[in-house]
C-alpha cells in the first residue's frame, strides 16, 4: 500500500529512500563511534556532571 | 597555561522556576482531582459552564504538561546547563522574559480554556494569540540557551545538553506545524488541515508532545541529576549516545498509533505501529542506563528519599515505555483505545516519570541553592510513599475499568445481539473504579502538599545564593586534536551542527509520514454526498468544540462488528474533508456520536433538548454534565460571515458571497427546529435564537451524508 501510494505520488520516492539511508547511517555511525572511543575519553565526558 | 576565569551561576532564575513548578503542580493536579470527582459525582459540575468537565479537562492536561512539567524542565535546564557549560546564562534579561512570559502564557490559558476558548486539538487547545506568544517565548528560551552554549568554558557538550537541544528544535517545529491556522476573530481560528490530514498532524504533534516535552528534556535531566544524586557517573555514556540518536529518530514516527483502526490509511497506521514497537529498544536502553547508574549504591536508595523518587521515576519510565509499544499493537489497541487504559497509561508517565523525577530534583536542588539542609527527611519519605501508593491506586482501578468496559462493549448474545446495547450500562458499571481512582489521585496530591510544605520549610531555613561563585579555565581558543579527529567528536563540540543534525533526523519522520497524506489525493477518497455544514450546523459544531464534548465522545466508528452493531456504518476518511477541527476524539466516556443523526441512534429534537438540559432526564444514571446555559444564551451569529469566508479560503466549497446571506439560511433552519421542538411539546419563547438549537442541528447532521449516498446508490 505504502509503495503503491509513493509510486503514484511520483516525487516522494526520494523521501523513503533518504529516510532509509539516513536511518542506517545514523545508527551505524553512532554505534561505530561509541565502540571505537577510548575508555579514558568516555570516562572524562561521563564525569562532567560531577565537576562543579 | 590556560587562565582561570571567575564567574557566577544564576540561581535566582532556578528558584523562580522551582517555585512556579510547585505552584502549577498543585493547581494542575487539583483541577485533575476535581474532574475525576465530577465523573463520580456529576453534581460537582454545578451546572456552571466554566466548571463543566469538558472545559476543565484541557485545563488539567495543559496545566500539568506545560505549567508543571514545563516549569520543571526550565528549572532543571537553567540549573544544569550553567554547570555543564561552566558559564552563567547568556542573558539575565532573557531568563526573566522567559520566566514571566511563560507564566503569562499559563495564566492566559487558565483564563481562556474554562471559558470555552479552545481549538480542541489535544494539548494544542490554546487559541491563536497564545500560540504566537508561545512561539516568541520559545525563541527567547532558544536564544538564551544557545547563547549560553556558545559562550561556554567546557569544550564538550554532555549528553544532557543534546537532549535539551533536540527538545528545543523539535518542540518549535511541532508547535508551528500543528498550529497553522487562519483567525476568524480575536480568539477563534480554523486550522489549515482538515479531517484525516489534521488527525495525522494532530497525533504527530500530540505523541511528540509526550516525546519531546515530557520525555527528552526529562531524560536530559535524568542524565544530569541522577548521577549527581547518586554521586557517580552514568552507567554507560556510550549507551546514552545510542539512546539519544535512536530515540529522537524513532519517536517522531510513532504518532499514528493514536489512530489505529480509524480512517487513517493503513500504510500510515502500520508505519506508526512498527516504529512504536521499535521504541522499546532505545527507551529501555535509557531506563536501564538510569537504573544501572545506581549499581553498587542500592544501599543508599534505602536511606535517601531523593534516590527513591528517582528510582520510581525511572521505573515508571520503563513501565510506560513498555506499555506504550504494546498498546501500539493493533489487536491490543482495539481493547485499550477509547478506554480508561489510555488514562492509566499517561498517568504512569505523568505521575510516575515526570512527577517523581520533578520532586526528586526539587529535593536535591532547593537545599543547594538555599545553602541549607532538607527540612525533614521523614516528611520526604512520607511524600514518597503517598506518591507511590497514589500512583498504584490511581492506575489499577482504571486498567480494571478498561478491561471490564471493553468486554462489555464487545459482548454478544448467542443470537448475535449486543449484550449491553445501552452504552450507559457499561459506564455505570465502572463508576466505582472511578471512585477508587479519586482516592489514588487524592493520595498523590496529599503527598505533593506534604512535599511542598517540606520544600518551603527548607527554603525558609536557608538563604538563596542568588549568584553562586564558580571558576573554570577559559574556553580553549584553538582545539588541539588528539590524533585523527572523529566526526562525532566534531559534532559534539558544535551545538549548531548538533541542532541541525537533530532537526534533520526528526524532520525525516514527519515528512515521510505526512507529505504523502497532504499531496496524494488517493489517500482520502472523496464521497460525493459529503457536503459542507450549513451555517447553523457550523455554529453548533463550534459550540460542541467550545464545550469540549470531544473529551468524552468520539466520532469515529472502527470497523469492528461490535462497533458497527452499536453505532452503524464504520467511518470513512472522505466523511471528514470539511471537518475543521476533526473531532474523532480519543476517549469514550460517553458513546460515539458519528452516527448520532441516522439509523437506530437518531433521536428527536426534543430528546436532544431535554438531554442537554438534564442528561439524567432521558438517561437515568448518566454522568454527563448538564448544559442549561445552551437554552438560555443567544447564539452569536455575528461570527458566521467571517467563519464562512475563512473556510472558503481553506477550500470548503461555499459559494462566493454566501457569507452575506448565510445568516438567513441559519435563521430559517433554526425556525424549523424551533417548530419541531414546539410540536414535540417543548415550549420556550424565542428558542430559535438560542445556542441549543444550533447544537441540535449539528447533532442531527452527524452521519447523515453517508445515508444520502446509500440511498443514491440504491
Amino acid at each position: 500500500m505504502f509503495k503503491y501510494i509513493l509510486q503514484n505520488a511520483g516525487n516522494t520516492n526520494w523521501m523513503a529512500i533518504l529516510a532509509l539511508v539516513l536511518f542506517f547511517a545514523v545508527f551505524l555511525f553512532s554505534i561505530v563511534w561509541v565502540i571505537t572511543r577510548k575508555k579514558d575519553y568516555v570516562e572524562k565526558i561521563s564525569r562532567l556532571p560531577l565537576e562543579d | 597555561m590556560t587562565q582561570v576565569e571567575h564567574f557566577h551561576y544564576d540561581n535566582a532564575i532556578v528558584k523562580k522556576f522551582a517555585f512556579a513548578t510547585m505552584l502549577w503542580g498543585i493547581v494542575g493536579m487539583t483541577v485533575g482531582l476535581w474532574i475525576a470527582l465530577e465523573l463520580v459525582f456529576p453534581a460537582l459540575n454545578f451546572d456552571l459552564p466554566w466548571l463543566s468537565f469538558g472545559r476543565l479537562r484541557p485545563l488539567h492536561t495543559n496545566a500539568v504538561i506545560f505549567a508543571f512539567v514545563g516549569n520543571g524542565i526550565f528549572m532543571g535546564v537553567y540549573y544544569s546547563l550553567q554547570r555543564l557549560m561552566k558559564a552563567r546564562m547568556f542573558s539575565d534579561l532573557l531568563s526573566n522574559i522567559h520566566f514571566w512570559g511563560w507564566q503569562l502564557i499559563i495564566v492566559s490559558a487558565a483564563l481562556t480554556l474554562p471559558f470555552g476558548f479552545t481549538t480542541s486539538g489535544e494539548y494544542a487547545e490554546l487559541v491563536w494569540p497564545i500560540d504566537i506568544a508561545i512561539t516568541l517565548i520559545w525563541v527567547v528560551f532558544g536564544i538564551n540557551m544557545f547563547g549560553t552554549i556558545i559562550k561556554r568554558r567546557e569544550e564538550h557538550l554532555y549528553v544532557a545538553v543534546w537532549f535539551y537541544i533536540a527538545t528545543w528544535i523539535t518542540v518549535a517545529v511541532l508547535h508551528i506545524v500543528r498550529n497553522l491556522e487562519i483567525p476568524t476573530s480575536a480568539l477563534h481560528s480554523y486550522g489549515i488541515f482538515a479531517g484525516v490530514q489534521e488527525a495525522l498532524v494532530q497525533w504527530w504533534y500530540g505523541h511528540n508532545a509526550v516525546a519531546f516535552f515530557l520525555t527528552t528534556p526529562y531524560l536530559g535531566l535524568m542524565y544530569y541529576f541522577l548521577p549527581k544524586a547518586a554521586n557517580r557517573p552514568v552507567y554507560s555514556y556510550r549507551l546514552s549516545i545510542i539512546h539519544f540518536w535512536a530515540l529522537i529518530f524513532i519517536y517522531i514516527w510513532a504518532g499514528p498509533h493514536h489512530l489505529l483502526y480509524t480512517s487513517l490509511p493503513d500504510w500510515a497506521q502500520s508505519l506508526g505501529m512498527v516504529f512504536s514497537l521499535m521504541l522499546i529498544a532505545p527507551s529501555w536502553g535509557g531506563m536501564l542506563n538510569g537504573l544501572l547508574t545506581l549499581r553498587g549504591a542500592w544501599d543508599r536508595v534505602r536511606e535517601d528519599p531523593i534516590l527513591k523518587f528517582m528510582v520510581v521515576a525511572v521505573t515508571a519510565y520503563g513501565m510506560s515505555t513498555f506499555e506504550g509499544p504494546m498498546m501500539s499493537i493493533k489487536s491490543f489497541n482495539a481493547i485499550t483505545h477509547y478506554s480508561d487504559w489510555t488514562i492509566a497509561h499517561v498517568h504512569i508517565g505523568a505521575l510516575g516519570w515526570n512527577g517523581m523525577l520533578t520532586f526528586g530534583i526539587l529535593y536535591w536542588l532547593l537545599p543547594r541553592i538555599f545553602d541549607t539542609k532538607l527540612h525533614s527527611v521523614k516528611l520526604a519519605n512520607t511524600h514518597f510513599w503517598l506518591g507511590t501508593l497514589g500512583i498504584i491506586f490511581y492506575a489499577i482501578p482504571l486498567y480494571w475499568a478498561a478491561i471490564v468496559q471493553n468486554l462489555m462493549w464487545r459482548a454478544f448474545t448467542p443470537d448475535g445481539f449486543l449484550v449491553y446495547p445501552n452504552f450507559l450500562e457499561t459506564v455505570t458499571q465502572i463508576v466505582p473504579m472511578y471512585g477508587i481512582r479519586v482516592i489514588g489521585g487524592a493520595l498523590y496530591i496529599t503527598g505533593v502538599v506534604v512535599g511542598i510544605y517540606n520544600l518551603l520549610k527548607t527554603a525558609g531555613s536557608g538563604k538563596l545564593v542568588a549568584n553562586e561563585a564558580a571558576s573554570a579555565p577559559a574556553f580553549p581558543t584553538k582545539h588541539v586534536a588528539e590524533g585523527k579527529e572523529h566526526w562525532h567528536r566534531w559534532i559534539e563540540r558544535r551545538p549548531m551542527q548538533l541542532l541541525i543534525g537533530s532537526l534533520i533526523v526528526v524532520l525525516i519522520g514527519g515528512m515521510v509520514e505526512m507529505f504523502p497524506m497532504w499531496w496524494v489525493d488517493d489517500n482520502v477518497p472523496k464521497i460525493e454526498s459529503v457536503k459542507p455544514y450549513t451555517p447553523l450546523e457550523l455554529q453548533g459544531r463550534d459550540l460542541y468544540v467550545r464545550e469540549g464534548c470531544v473529551g468524552c465522545h468520539s466520532q469515529m466508528v472502527r470497523p469492528f462488528r461490535f462497533e458497527t452493531e452499536r453505532y452503524g456504518e464504520y467511518s470513512k476518511s472522505g466523511e471528514f474533508i470539511y471537518d475543521r477541527p476533526f473531532l474523532w476524539g480519543s476517549k469514550r466516556t460517553g458513546p460515539d456520536l458519528a452516527r448520532e443523526g441516522i439509523g437506530k441512534l437518531k433521536k428527536s429534537d426534543s430528546w436532544h433538548y431535554s438531554h442537554l438540559i438534564d442528561p439524567t432526564s432521558t438517561s437515568p444514571g448518566s454522568i454527563m454534565p448538564a448544559y442549561p446555559w445552551l437554552a438560555e444564551d443567544d447564539l452569536d451569529v455575528s461570527s458566521t460571515a467571517s467563519k464562512i469566508k475563512v473556510l472558503r479560503q481553506l477550500g470548503t466549497p461555499y459559494d462566493s458571497g454566501y457569507e452575506t446571506i448565510a445568516n438567513d439560511d441559519l435563521a430559517a433552519q433554526a425556525q424549523r427546529i424551533a417548530k419541531s421542538l414546539k410540536g414535540e411539546g417543548i415550549e420556550q419563547a424565542g428558542i430559535e435564537k438560542k445556542e441549543i438549537v444550533a447544537v441540535i442541528a449539528y447533532l442531527q447532521r452527524l452521519g447523515v451524508d453517508i445515508t444520502v449516498q446509500t440511498q443514491a446508490a440504491k
